[in-house]
């Protein structure tokens, strides 16, 4: 991700194999997300499509509906991955997930306001959505620095699920003033990519453009952090400075998921998690894992939410809660939180 | 001679009138204690009860259709304030409270001599209640063709107007018959098969055949079928995957939202390309529906007002 | 040993309770002028007022009453433990696995039992999975909390999935228990719910001196003579029990067990752990949003999770980020 050095050689090396990996999975995932739907288009015909001929309805479910599907999937797990490893690297804290610090709620407050107030239009919902996850990500920073939470990450969680359940209880209030709102805001809050029009993702397309360029100019202070911030200080960089774009940037990621895809909880902590288990503690090296781990993780969950409950569908968020928690218990079972 | 027998008669006829009018209002008054099957056991009414609360949309339809002084009604689902369609009749009745929860002090401040209850009440209410005025649950269950009769002639039955019921059902299966006519004028057959959704993002919500908007549709003449995809008991069922949307391949749909005007459904459902393709949308054979009164509302009243609504959109069909 | 200042508050808070209490039984869509009421308690009113006050209006007062002090004790008990002004019993999922359970019951999947048993049941279950997750080290440190959070998580997502399939109907029905309100309470569960709450305030007043020198890091509070782990289980269980208990009156308010300790520990002496305070502050302020909720927009109604929530909020976020100065971070 930086300039070539030998360092930097060396760690490409050991990286390429997961990297390999990972993308062969994820374009494996990537096929089965075009062939595998709730309704009666079989993946052989899906297949079909795909190799040049099939029938008309075939093609149309493929490119229309599934592709674009397919797309904000790939979008939402990028963001998310990358948000979260960004900010469990910052906080030093492998469970700082931005669903359970209330950055997704305060998103979901944020839009679940707007649904209120009647909006619909696809650059709105995407804005607000952003809003609301810079103030939440902000709330929780600002908490832990007030309070000195710096190095323990119980008293970080626990301000994160504190702020959570004061948002979800906000939205909830927003639910009872509004019948017809309270019914979306129903089906938009269990998280789902289904339905969405990819006008939405044109409106999330910039501030993701933005967040990826602010990552390469964070990535590599945000490893000096890691060695301690008087080492980071020492080697030229200015924490602060560095804290405040990554908490740009995790906003602006979980914003744009949040916008497209409704709260999804604990993709953003499962993702790193599997990342950091090939890469290690360098950052950089995670970050590159999270690019095709991320989306491979959303989509597995999305193609699962398809197949579960033909003809209907069970939501996204409700699969990744339920992959999620489950993969969160297994780490603490098992003794073993990665250090970072 | 004549003036004596004149007054006697004048005196004759006011005694007559006294005695007709005393044994009118003695009939009244004493008038026979029915007893009402509700769906917690057997309720003793007397008379015509003179103020009427209604926790429910098909009660409060059923009061006012046959003339009950209706003095407390729940709001509507998804609204503020009772329905759209029932808001002149209604005029400006007490609020009680919403669907799921009866502000029982506002029950008794409307000092109700009849409580009339959804079938879905449960025993504690129904307890609490029964302090303040009989209480009449319907005991009629949901999403059958014929509940809307049934009810609204159990509910009549408690408020003692029961002629005035069979009216008024006769008037509504009159309508039906009319409205029939002109749907099977301006419809060939075969191409009345229909389907009634809401609409969701994520995908349709198919309502259940026995819905009551959707037995409407079906007595005046359109095929309405939910292909079995609505569980036993449920108004509607869970929403579909935009995938499946082949399967609505019926010539006629009939778009409504919770609770707003159906057009903003029809706009919203466009923005999908899914929703393009349904046979119904290429021969701009879909009508945008009120949810509150067509998936919403029970009742006599209601009846009328979607007949109306389906003789207008027939009526508007381009032959 | 009562000092001056903590019987000062607890005086205080008691007049405040008993005052909250007093307006509540008077006002509401049928308006009973306070003197009335006091006959009414004691038997002289009319039918109708006596049915307001004393059925309508006593039982839910006293169901608040009661939920809001056992809230805020468990609260209270749970910060004394984690040494964190922030620990509730809601951390390790109880108020949304009880949520889900309720839920489940409104709507009509998996067992009959009536919603209030059901939400015991879902508070107990995940203290059961949460401590079985934890393992050896049991309270203390990472994995406890963290098992919490994932079944809160899985709970909350359960609870969605069947909020969003079912029809709006029941899901209208179940919104009270996922929000909190005193609308759906039953009066066993009020019953269990008031001995569990004198019960297990008896048995903390006799270990309060053991609650006091949690304060301290572990090593002095061994040094004064606490058998340390005995302490922490006994707290853990009933800050547990009495959230359970609370939950299946009036459903997840989970603000109360963190805004009333803090008031209690604002307005109490340093260096105590105020439980009695706690009780009387939760109390009254679950019996005050009641009252805001049942009047604010009579006839309808707003449950009482949501005005605390509106009104906490501002409160809460207070508390997280101003600088703390006090011995109990």
């Amino acid at each position: 991700m930086n300039a070539l050095s030998p360092t930097s050689a060396v760690a490409s090396r050991a990286l390429s194999l997961p990297l390999i990996a990972a993308g062969l999975l994820l374009f494996l995932i990537i096929i089965a997300s075009l062939l595998y739907g709730a309704g009666p288009i079989s993946a052989s015909e899906a297949f079909m499509v795909l190799a040049g001929s099939g029938s008309e309805e075939a093609r149309f479910v493929v490119s229309e509906l599934r592709l674009p599907r397919t797309i904000i999937g790939l979008v939402t797990g990028l963001a998310l991955g990358l948000a979260g490893a960004l900010l469990q690297s910052m906080t030093r804290n492998p469970l700082a997930e931005p669903g359970l610090l209330g950055v997704s709620a305060g998103s979901g407050f944020a839009v679940a306001l707007a649904i209120l107030f009647g909006a619909s239009t696809a650059t709105l919902t995407s804005f607000v959505a952003q809003l609301g996850a810079l103030a939440g990500c902000a709330l929780v920073i600002a908490a832990t620095r007030v309070q000195g939470l710096g190095n323990d990450p119980v008293r970080l969680i626990l301000a994160g699920a504190t702020l959570t359940g004061l948002l979800l209880a906000l939205t909830s209030m927003l639910m009872l003033m509004d019948q017809r709102a309270a019914d979306e805001i129903r089906f938009w809050i269990t998280g789902s990519i289904a339905g969405k029009p990819l006008s939405m993702l044109q409106a999330t397309l910039p501030s993701i453009l933005a967040a990826l360029i602010l990552i390469v100019i964070v990535a590599r202070p945000l490893a000096a952090m890691a060695l301690g911030e008087k080492a980071a200080v020492g080697l030229g960089h200015h924490p602060g400075r560095i804290r405040f774009l990554i908490v740009l940037t995790v906003a602006l990621l979980v914003g744009s998921a949040t916008a497209l895809a409704g709260p999804l909880i604990f993709v953003g902590l499962v993702v790193p998690f599997i990342a950091r288990a090939f890469a290690g503690p360098d950052i950089r090296k995670t970050l590159w894992l999270c690019v095709p781990v991320g989306p491979a993780v959303v989509l597995a969950a999305d193609v699962v939410s398809r197949l579960i409950a033909a003809p209907a569908e069970l939501p996204l968020g409700v699969v990744t809660a339920l992959i999620g928690a489950p993969v969160l218990l297994a780490i603490v079972r098992a003794g073993r939180m990665p250090s970072l | 001679m004549s003036s004596l027998s004149n007054r006697f008669h004048s005196t004759l006829l006011q005694t007559l009138a006294a005695v007709a009018v005393v044994s009118v209002s003695l009939s009244q008054a004493v008038a026979e204690t029915r007893t009402v099957e509700s769906a917690y056991g057997p309720v003793q009414i007397s008379g015509q009860p003179g103020r009427v609360v209604t926790l429910y949309e098909g009660a409060l339809d059923a009061a006012l259709a046959v003339g009950a002084n209706a003095v407390g009604a729940v709001i509507t689902r998804g609204g503020s304030d009772v329905a759209e369609y029932i808001k002149s009749e209604a005029g400006d009745i007490a609020i009680v409270g919403a669907p799921a929860e009866t502000n029982i002090e506002a029950v008794i401040a409307a000092q109700p001599d009849l409580i009339l209850a959804p079938p879905r009440i449960n025993q504690q209410q129904v307890a609490l209640l029964s302090r303040i005025a009989p209480v009449v649950a319907s005991n009629v269950p949901m999403f059958q063709p014929d509940s809307w009769e049934r009810e609204t002639r159990l509910f009549a039955k408690a408020m003692g107007r029961e002629a005035e019921a069979e009216k008024v059902i006769g008037q509504v299966k009159e309508r039906i018959s009319e409205v029939a006519q002109v749907v099977s004028a301006k419809i060939p057959a075969g191409q009345r098969d229909a389907a009634l959704v809401r609409w969701m993002p994520q995908g349709p919500l198919v309502m259940a055949e026995g819905l009551f908007s959707a037995s409407l549709l079906q007595a005046v003449g359109f095929e309405l079928t939910d292909k079995d995809l609505v569980k036993e008991g449920r108004p509607h069922s869970e929403p579909l995957s935009l995938e499946n949307l082949s399967s609505m391949d019926q010539s006629w749909v009939f778009l409504a939202t919770l609770n707003e005007d159906g057009d903003k459904a029809l706009d919203a459902a466009r923005k999908s390309p899914a929703f393009a393709r349904l046979n119904a949308v290429q021969n701009d054979q879909v009508i945008g529906v009120s949810g509150q009164l067509w998936t919403s509302a029970t009742g006599p009243l209601a009846a009328l007002a979607i007949l109306d609504d389906i003789e207008a959109a027939v009526n508007a069909i381009q032959p | 040993m009562p000092d001056k200042r903590t019987t000062l508050a607890n005086s205080s808070l008691l007049v405040l309770l008993l005052l909250a209490v007093i307006t509540s039984l008077s006002m509401g869509t049928v308006q009973v002028p306070p003197p009335d009421v006091l006959q009414a308690l004691m038997g002289n009113a009319d039918p109708m007022t006596a049915f307001v006050v004393n059925e309508l209006r006593l039982s839910r007062v006293v169901a608040g009453l009661l939920s809001g002090a056992a809230l805020a004790m468990a609260g209270c008990l749970m910060q004394t433990l984690a040494r964190n002004r922030l620990a509730t019993p809601g951390i390790i999922g109880i108020d949304n696995a009880a949520t889900a359970f309720a839920v489940a019951s409104v709507v009509g999947v998996g067992l009959s039992l009536a919603p209030s048993a059901m939400a015991l049941a879902g508070a107990a279950c995940a203290t059961a999975i949460a401590f079985g997750l934890a393992g050896a080290n049991g309270t203390r440190g990472y994995r406890f909390i963290v098992a919490g959070i994932g079944i809160g998580a899985i709970a909350g997502a359960v609870t969605q999935v069947m909020l969003s399939r079912v029809a709006i109907d029941a899901a209208n029905a179940a919104y009270p228990w996922t929000v909190g309100s005193l609308n759906a309470r039953s009066g066993n569960s009020v019953l269990v719910l008031a001995i569990g709450l004198a019960a297990g305030y008896a048995i903390l007043m006799l270990i309060s001196r053991a609650l006091n020198t949690l304060q301290f890091s572990d090593a002095v509070a061994i040094a004064l003579g606490t058998r340390l782990k005995a302490t922490r289980i006994l707290g853990l269980a009933l800050s547990v029990l009495l959230t359970g208990l609370a939950v299946s009156v009036c459903g997840p308010v989970g603000l109360i067990a963190l805004l009333a300790p803090e008031l209690a520990r604002t307005i109490c002496r340093p260096g105590k752990v105020p439980l009695t305070a706690s009780a009387l502050a939760g109390a009254t302020f679950m019996v005050a949003a009641d009252l805001l909720g049942r009047t604010l927009f009579s006839p309808l109604e707003i449950p009482v999770g949501i005005i605390t929530a509106i009104v906490g909020s501002p409160y809460l976020l207070w508390i997280l980020l101003k600088p703390s100065r006090r011995s109990l971070t």
